[in-house]
């Protein structure tokens, strides 16, 4: 045993030399994007697929290896401040720079971007892999596939970028491929509008980011500059105050202000100086601590866009209107978890700000909820599990606001896995029933398609979280959090959390036995497409398979296994695992104490039977209704209030409607009102055209006087000679 | 190496199209395809003498301008033939070198009435403007600057559509009011400058003058007591802020800034493809590089006075013009509401007075050249197999036409800023720019919404006109774009990743432009000493030459220096002279 933790220990290449190879993992696809997108057509189908999953494949095995290598403790990536311990970083020059801003194409990895690099690869992989088959019938396929090589690319950069505007290239990259791909079939005018409901929604999202992005340019800058009195107060053990700053300057100058560590080395810095006021410079008269808070929000801003949170969760839902593979790759398993990717990220900053942080739980729990509601009554397959998508990205927000930056981390792995099989399993589930996704249309697919079947019922008892699942871990860590931990400035706003959180778990037990239910364990509808299944090739079954098996074994990481360093308690292994990358987090923590987090001593048998059964509730009350109540009582509406509720959910609590009314349509108005009243009236009318009319007007009074009549030219000329005459003798004769 | 080529260059980067106009002149105007043919390679010979300016500029050399020429002229008025380029100047004769064949290529089939006069409008026209931008001499510049709107008429005028002769006149009389306002305060700033004798339109002599009667006013006004200054500090004083606003105005309209950008949505809409790409792509950069070469280092002081007032016009226009396309049925319409947007943020930038946001609007001046350039020329193609502007004619055009929708696409992603275009290195450094500039930080916000606003009116476009069903019968038969078309347009979409990707070695070129436009944006408002300030920003240039009427050929003391960049240089770049 003890040779085998060893083995995998020991990073199979030389751990300084391994971050130079990571430009690779992101080359790979971006190669496999441009081979595909230019020659697809000409090269073929079959090598179209070739080149699009090897790329893909390729850039699993290398991540495999960079998996490897920082579990060596010797691995090692070299920041302007020192170096990071069980991570490899390089840093390829400058992409841009201008006065004191710089941005260099640095990547990094460590344990949080490595987990990330496997499920993106790796999830990838299988995704390409089953959309050979599914997508086998389209002509599009050249197109879909450099999609999707390109949201691969995309994808890495984002976890893979050492700097927030490298992360960003990630970020608004995945984002236009998205728009590509829920786009994908535009000749349906639904599907380009939800690509482009997507994109926007996302870009509101983005100007979020930017602006966090400049308000923390312009906090560090401002921080840099403190005057001595303040700065003595940075020191640390074998650093002075001054020093401290220098340092920091120095790597900003190096690195850039925006790239991570030299982020994570501010954190260090506005630990220490929340309560002062910034005494000159753009930010004159602000605390760091508000402008930190600011900063945040508007982070939070731009995870909510690309994490479907409230209020920009409405695109992911029309998300869905692209190709299924598409949704399980970037709607469920990778993109839209960059938010609390992006979170876990600069973790450090947001245990600055209490704030926030009760903002983001509140926000997350809130989504979680809403969501789940929204959810029982939807009756397209996908259509449910995007609004669960939403729902359990909602319940790891709930966790980044706990400050359980690994369970939500956890829970992004855990749900990649259940969802993407989940929603594959739903494509194979539309494949063998002529597209149909309406699972009141289904039925009886237990015994028709039962590798399919059996796959999703693994994935559905994964994200309801019984037992012996992974997602019961995940969750029943988020929700444990939440409840133990507290914020004390806003403690009110963790407990509400909390309480939003657990029902909405149970809800997410509810909806998801329903949909299982009514699709898989009815008898097959009498409104089917097809009188009969079929189940899919092995194509798209293996995935399946594979994704249901890892949403099982996955559970490992969240058992409490391991003993924390120095501290006695226990910690579950993702905890242990993620240690290295909250270091400076937990520093901050016990700086401030903005959060409490009680020590774990015993597992939390309390806490396990508790979520256990709330999930067997949910379960057993969807079980109660769809097998035994509703089948008896086909036809008949719910009772009054109930009906009007579901349809109130039916229609997603009109939130697109309102979106609609009180911004989409007013802003369409401003700019009608705008264009024909002040640019064609005001300005091109009265101010242009009046100038020339007055011009041409005066031009026709004058025209009078230019009559070519010698005589009366005379006669004024007479006159005026007369009237100088008249005011020379006045002036000087008289 | 020392080279005579190296004073002479330029010459030929101005004037080799006019040489080609008199070959194209001597063409019988029913070789149509010869003449083309001329032009196009003429267009090219002048890229490759942009490019071979190019590798011979130094980017980092202690000089201002390279690449100078100077003869003398009208002695007697101070006006000498005086040109040269530093960065700015430079990546912007490159950009007008390089759409130049394009223009050609993409009116191939366009234009097929009166061949000839297009082409040769089309090459006074590229003479007219790269002559702009190097003009040393401020007279010399007002001369190209009025010089290009001639041919530019005609392209609207002639060869536009339906409505040509109502826009083609609303952007005469337009430009015209301005640059007569700019030529009042230009011969203000002639007189004020210098002391009779030593008079001169000469952008060094003007400069420096005015650099020291800026001192002196921004002293007294400092002091609460201008009452015993010099004449020509006192006329500064009274004049200044007026002068600033006539050469505000006057390249405002050129950019075009809110409020006075109503004529450049009829002259797109009019122009013909070539019109549209050189209108969007060169011309109304005149406006900017007139603010960042003339407006601002001549009234530093006034410029600050109205930073504020400008930068809310320019906070205006992003959000405005983003605002009209919402509005607008019309493509091309749409695409020059776009352009007030994006030059929005040029101005937004300059007037950050941040090197960050100078850097970021001389790049956007190129992004914005390059990526709107491209959607007039792409429009061009659609427009000329339909002859429809309206959204409402097009519709399903991806199915018809597949790689003319992965160019516009891609053009489209440029053009919103989509980060690995050249537009996001753009917008970021303007944007950040005015976030650390002394601007309120509401400007910098709303103009941060631009980016929502602009994803917005882009892709709705896009999806009405490539994407959904094809809904007009006529459209079903569209042909995708030919070899000439796809080679016209290649190589601005490698410029969009080029620029995107590899921004820094451009980036480098602007760099001591911009560096000299904050110091000189900052004259005299106290933040470093007077002395290595007004040893930063004097503008040195070459001395007039001797009577013979000849450059003065590498001075005896002037030995071929080696270089920090290891390069050596011309030795008459190097003989310096202060004025």
């Amino acid at each position: 045993m003890q040779k085998l933790v060893e083995f995998f220990q020991t990073a199979p290449v030389d751990p300084q030399q391994a971050g130079q190879m990571l430009w690779l993992i992101i080359l790979l696809p971006l190669l496999g994007a441009f081979i595909t997108g230019v020659f697809g057509k000409i090269i073929g189908r079959a090598n179209t697929h070739l080149v699009a999953v090897g790329a893909v494949f390729g850039s699993f095995l290398l991540s495999l290896i960079v998996f490897w290598t920082i579990n060596d403790y010797r691995a090692m990536a070299t920041t302007p401040f020192g170096s990071v311990n069980y991570a490899v970083g390089a840093d390829y020059g400058t992409w841009f720079s201008a006065g004191a801003f710089k941005v260099t194409f640095g990547l990094f990895a460590d344990h949080l971007s490595g987990s990330m690099l496997l499920v993106i690869t790796g999830v990838g992989f299988l995704i390409h892999l089953y959309s050979t088959e599914y997508m086998s019938h389209d002509d599009g396929y050249w197109r879909f596939f450099a999609y999707l090589n390109l949201f691969v690319a995309a994808m890495l950069t984002l976890v893979l970028g050492d700097s927030l505007p490298l992360l960003f290239v990630g970020w608004e990259g995945v984002g236009m491929c998205s728009y590509l791909l829920i786009g994908f079939w535009y000749t349906d005018p639904a599907k380009a509008f939800a690509g482009r409901k997507a994109f926007i929604t996302n870009r509101i999202g983005d100007f979020g980011f930017l602006v966090g992005s400049f308000l923390m340019v312009l906090a560090l800058e401002a921080a840099t500059k403190m005057p001595a009195d303040v700065s003595s107060k940075l020191g640390r053990p074998g650093l002075e105050g001054s020093s401290v700053l220098a340092r920091l300057s120095d790597g900003a100058k190096q690195k850039g202000p925006l790239a991570v560590p030299v982020l994570e080395e501010g954190s260090k810095v506005f630990a220490s100086l929340l309560d002062d006021t910034i005494p000159a410079g753009p930010l004159e008269g602000f605390t760091f601590g508000g402008v930190l808070t600011a900063a945040l929000l508007l982070f939070l801003l731009g995870a909510a866009g690309k994490s479907a949170q409230i209020p920009l969760y409405v695109w992911l839902p029309d998300a869905m209107a692209g190709p299924t593979p598409v949704s399980a790759l970037i709607h469920a398993a990778t993109m839209v978890t960059s938010g609390i990717y992006l979170f876990c990220r600069i973790s450090w900053l947001a245990v600055l700000s209490p704030t926030a942080m009760a903002t983001i739980a509140l926000i997350g729990a809130t989504t979680a909820l809403v969501a789940a509601l929204i959810a029982f009554s939807q009756k397209g397959l996908k259509k449910v599990l995007a609004y669960s998508t939403v729902s359990q990205l909602g319940l790891m927000f709930l966790g980044i606001g706990a400050g359980a930056f690994w369970a939500a981390f956890l829970h992004v792995i855990t749900h990649a896995f259940f969802k993407a099989c989940l929603f594959l399993g739903a494509g194979s589930v539309m494949h063998g029933n002529g597209e149909e996704e309406d699972i009141t249309k289904l039925g009886n697919l237990r015994k028709e398609m039962p590798t399919t079947w059996l796959t999703f019922l693994v994935a559905t008892l994964a994200i309801t979280g019984i037992v012996p699942l992974s997602g019961f871990f995940s969750k029943d860590a988020i929700l444990h959090a939440a409840h133990t931990n507290s914020i004390p400035a806003v403690a009110w706003a963790l407990k509400t959390a909390w309480v939003l959180g657990v029902v909405a778990a149970g809800c997410t037990a509810f909806y998801m036995m329903r949909m299982y239910f009514v699709a898989f364990e009815y008898p097959r509808s009498a409104e089917a497409k097809t009188p009969h299944a079929h189940e899919s090739s092995w194509h798209m079954t293996l995935p399946l398979v594979v994704l249901a098996v890892l949403s099982v074994v996955a559970l490992v990481h969240g058992l409490p296994i391991m003993k924390a360093e120095g501290r006695g308690t226990i910690q579950t292994l993702m905890e242990n695992f993620l240690d290295p990358v909250f270091r400076t987090t937990q520093e901050n923590l016990a700086k401030r104490q903005f959060l409490v987090i009680p020590p774990e001593e015993h597992v939390p048998w309390g806490a396990y039977l508790q979520a256990w059964l709330i999930a067997l509730t949910g379960g057993g009350i969807a079980f109660f209704l769809y097998m035994r109540f509703f089948p008896s009582r086909k036809g008949q509406p719910l009772p009054g209030p109930l009906e009007a509720l579901r349809t109130f959910s039916w229609n997603k609590f009109y939130v697109d409607e309102v979106y609609n009314f009180v911004i989409i349509r007013p802003l369409g108005v401003v700019a009608r009102v705008l264009w024909r009243v002040v640019d064609s009236i005001l300005i091109d009318g009265v101010a242009v055209r009046g100038t020339a009319w007055v011009t041409k007007q005066s031009g026709s009074v004058l025209r009078y006087l230019q009559t070519g009549d010698a005589q009366a030219y005379a006669a004024i000329m007479a006159l005026g000679l007369a009237g100088a005459l008249v005011w020379v003798l006045q002036r000087y004769a008289l | 190496m020392t080279s005579i080529y190296d004073t002479r260059i330029l010459n030929l980067v101005i004037f080799s199209p006019l040489l080609m106009a008199a070959l194209v002149l001597f063409l019988p105007r029913t070789e149509k395809a010869q003449i083309r043919a001329v032009t196009f390679v003429g267009m090219l010979f002048n890229l490759a003498t942009c490019l071979w300016a190019w590798t011979r500029f130094v980017p980092r050399h202690p000089n201002e301008f390279q690449l100078e020429y100077r003869m003398r002229w009208i002695d007697d008025l101070g006006l000498s033939y005086h040109i040269g380029v530093d960065g700015l100047a430079m990546t912007l004769v490159l950009l007008t070198g390089v759409l130049g064949p394009l223009v050609v290529l993409a009116s191939w089939t366009y234009v097929e009435e009166r061949v000839k006069e297009f082409h040769l409008a089309l090459l006074v026209l590229q003479t007219a403007l790269i002559g702009a931008v190097c003009s040393l001499d401020v007279l010399l510049f007002y001369v190209f600057f009025e010089a290009m709107l001639i041919p530019m008429y005609l392209l609207i005028g002639v060869w536009g559509a339906e409505e040509r002769q109502m826009a083609a006149t609303k952007f005469f009389l337009y430009t015209l009011v301005g640059s007569l306002l700019m030529l009042v305060a230009l011969l203000a700033a002639y007189f004020i400058a210098a002391p009779a004798g030593s008079r001169s339109f000469d952008y060094a002599t003007l400069y420096n003058g005015l650099m020291s009667l800026n001192r002196e006013v921004a002293a007294c006004t400092a002091a609460g007591d201008c009452s015993n200054v010099s004449a020509g500090a006192s006329a500064l004083l009274r004049w200044g802020p007026l002068m600033f606003i006539a050469f505000s105005i006057a390249f405002a309209i050129k950019v075009p800034m809110f409020p006075v950008h109503t004529w450049l949505p009829d002259a797109h809409v009019q122009a013909p493809v070539a019109g549209s790409m050189i209108l969007a792509g060169v011309m109304l950069k005149m406006g900017t590089f007139g603010f960042w070469r003339f407006a601002v280092p001549f009234f530093p002081v006034a410029a600050r006075q109205y930073q504020v007032i400008i930068s809310l016009l320019a906070v205006i226009g992003i959000v405005y013009g983003a605002l009209m396309c919402l509005a607008q049925k019309d493509i091309k319409k749409l695409i020059a509401y776009s352009s007030v947007s994006h030059l929005g943020y040029c101005m937004l930038g300059m007037f950050a007075f941040t090197s960050e946001g100078a850097t970021g609007s001389a790049y956007q001046m190129l992004n914005h050249g390059i990526s709107t350039g491209a959607l007039f020329l792409l429009f061009g193609f659609l427009y000329e197999r339909r002859h429809a502007r309206l959204m409402a004619d097009y519709g399903g055009i991806a199915r018809v036409m597949p790689v003319f929708t992965a160019f516009f696409l891609i053009v489209t992603f440029s053009s919103i800023a989509v980060p690995g275009t050249n537009g996001f290195v753009g917008e970021f450094l303007v944007l950040l720019g005015s976030f650390k500039s002394n601007l309120p930080m509401a400007f910098s916000v709303a103009a941060t919404t631009g980016v929502i606003l602009g994803a917005a009116y882009m892709l709705w476009m896009v999806q009405k006109v490539f994407f959904g069903t094809v809904t007009h019968q006529e459209n079903l038969g569209l042909k995708d774009l030919n070899r000439r078309e796809v080679l016209a347009v290649v190589p601005l979409l490698i410029l969009i990743a080029v620029m995107g990707l590899r921004p820094q070695p451009f980036l480098d070129m602007l760099n001591p432009s911009t560096e000299r436009f904050i110091a000189r944006a900052q004259y005299a408002s106290g933040k470093t000493d007077a002395a290595t300030e007004d040893a930063k920003v004097r503008v040195r240039v070459r001395e007039l030459p001797a009577k013979a009427d000849v450059v003065a050929e590498a001075a005896p003391a002037a030995m071929p220096r080696l270089m920090p960049t290891g390069r050596i240089l011309p030795a008459a770049a190097l003989n310096l002279q202060n004025p």
